[in-house]
């Protein structure tokens, strides 16, 4: 059984030989490769090579393509700034703020470099190793979006006080999404995968959540010729599982590490895959012996699930986490596999 | 507390957390022109900052709801300046905030600046992108006992470890306390420890009270009291 079958019996909630798993290691291919950052989150090529090395270290049922949601708000016109240990970031906003928005346009996806790379990072991953592995890419949230392009407080300011550049910045983004989605799907792409912060009540008030951004997604989401993913954004996902388990084309939730997944398979009934829930921005403070029993942890917890994918949670597992720290992750999760867990 | 004052509490918590801006300011102006700003913002405005910031502090409120506390208070603190412009009252600090290193994630330096302000402290906001060396500097030249340090992420809070280090280089640990705080400090909290930090908080409605407890921590290392 490949990697492929793997996944989509899990997805069908059919019997398998082991448990799928990955890792979020789209930031370690360049560690991997001695690649300068500037460089990996620009070739193709390079993160191809650097998804080879993350093959060879842990071989992940899925592949993710580059984890760099900033190089879309760079298309509208963002200031990034390149690191030398972790994906690039929005240092400025693309406009002045809310009365600046005739300064926004939504870029094109193939004109656009950044997106370019995006995809064509995806068509190569695809292309290498579809046959025998899903491939997903990610991609930033129609109500996210906006954040980075006007500042995270007009973004705000928008949501709460002003419906007209609120809808004015959503549709914006929601054409985007739509766009980026598609071309990932032409591509090859398996599924796509999207971090969703002002879903949560943790960020916006559970009232504008419902009434407002829910059907609002719903309708980009529908837009989507492809499954979805959709992942907790850095915040549990349990408690706001209601306002989002019905949203079309999704077949799974990414879950926080805080989140249980006997409560998210209660909200969300049998169907949805559940991914998760080792922290991946923790990884670094964990000795090998500790991710391991961690991870033997998670993987006694989904022993009773079939439509369960072990994964790292939240974002990238930081470029400062040992090797020896991420073999023990992959060593818990086959030993768990040789015994039946 | 009267009926009164209990009804006006909820009825401002009410319109906060339902993001009614505008009807906020507008209890909160007619409090300070009937009897005055002083008893709008301390007998009104701060018990029910306290409780926001409690419920958002144990994920029972949204960074929106906190965010419309903040300019709630801003508004308030204009209006009261506007209504007693050289009122000098028990101003505290000053205190020296901003973002690490490589940090530019705006918002919650700019929230903690808003109810720093509102509890009476003068506050030098730095801003984005600070090097260590600035935040020393600054403390040193206006006498800060605290500086503030916010980070969102894991790659830029390591700065802030230097910032300790510039301390300790100058022999101003004990007497300038260093505050951290931001996403990745609330997400990973054993990081106050390890990048050398003195305290934190959950949220910017509580950075008045941290602030508080590290000027009078400094003072205690000196041998003085508040």
């Amino acid at each position: 059984m490949n990697s492929r079958e793997r996944v989509f019996l899990t997805v069908q909630g059919d019997p398998v030989d082991r448990r799928a798993f990955s890792l979020i290691l789209s930031l370690y291919g360049a560690k991997l490769t001695n690649c300068p950052l500037s460089e990996y989150y620009a070739s193709p090529e390079k993160y191809l090579a650097g998804q080879r090395a993350v093959l060879e270290l842990a071989d992940p049922d899925i592949l993710f393509a580059p984890f760099a949601l900033p190089l879309e708000a760079r298309a509208f016109g963002c200031t990034l700034k390149h690191f030398d240990t972790a994906p690039p970031n929005v240092i400025r906003p693309a406009c002045k703020g809310l009365s600046d928005l005739a300064a926004l346009h939504a870029p094109n996806v193939t004109d656009d470099s950044g997106l370019r790379y995006l995809v064509e990072a995806t068509r190569l991953l695809v292309r290498e190793f579809g046959g025998d592995k899903p491939v997903a890419a990610l991609l930033t949230a129609p109500m996210d979006l906006p954040a980075p392009l006007v500042s995270m407080g007009d973004w705000i300011e928008a949501l709460l006080f002003d419906a007209g550049k609120r809808e004015e910045l959503f549709s914006l983004a929601s054409d985007h999404f739509v766009a980026l989605a598609t071309a990932f799907f032409e591509v090859g792409a398996s599924f796509v995968v999207i971090p969703a912060m002002f879903t949560n009540p943790q960020f916006l008030n559970p009232k504008l959540v419902g009434e407002y951004v829910i059907p609002a997604l719903a309708r980009a989401f529908s837009r989507v010729p492809g499954p979805i993913v959709f992942h907790h954004g850095g915040n549990p996902l349990v408690p706001h599982l209601g306002l989002v388990r019905d949203l079309p084309n999704v077949l799974g939730f990414a879950l926080d590490h805080r989140d249980s997944f006997a409560q998210t398979r209660a909200a969300v009934g049998e169907g949805p895959v559940l991914l998760g829930n080792l922290s991946g921005p923790h990884l670094p403070g964990f000795s090998p012996a500790e991710a391991y029993v961690r991870t033997r942890n998670i993987m006694l917890t989904l022993a009773c699930d079939p439509r369960s994918i072990f994964c790292t949670s939240s974002a990238d597992i930081p470029w400062s986490t040992p090797l020896e720290t991420i073999k023990a992750v992959v060593a818990a999760v086959l030993d768990a596999g040789k015994e039946g867990a | 507390m009267s009926q009164d004052l209990h009804a006006l509490r909820s009825k401002l918590f009410d319109h906060i957390i339902e993001a009614r801006r505008d009807q906020a300011v507008e209890l909160l102006t007619i409090q300070g022109t009937a009897r005055s700003y002083s008893h709008a913002v301390h007998e009104i405005l701060e018990p029910v900052l306290v409780e926001i910031g409690e419920r958002w502090a144990n994920d029972r409120l949204s960074l929106a709801q906190g965010y419309v506390a903040g300019k709630v208070a801003e508004d308030i603190l204009v209006k009261m300046a506007q209504a007693s412009p050289h009122s000098e009252k028990s101003r505290k600090g000053p205190v020296v905030i901003g973002n690490i290193e490589d940090d530019y994630h705006a918002l919650g330096r700019k929230m903690v600046v808003i109810f720093l302000a509102a509890a009476g402290w003068e506050v030098v906001d730095l801003g984005n992108d600070v090097l260590p060396a600035q935040f020393v500097d600054k403390a040193e030249e206006v006498s800060a006992r605290v500086i503030g340090v916010s980070a969102m992420m894991l790659t830029t809070a390591e700065n802030i470890r230097f910032v300790r280090q510039e301390l300790d280089r100058r022999g101003l640990s004990g007497h300038v306390q260093l505050a951290v705080g931001g996403a990745v400090i609330n997400l990973r909290p054993e990081l106050v420890s390890s990048l050398g930090g003195d305290g934190t908080c959950k949220n910017a409605i509580q950075a008045p009270d941290l602030f508080d407890t590290l000027w009078a921590r400094s003072l205690a290392f000196e041998g003085k009291t508040a």
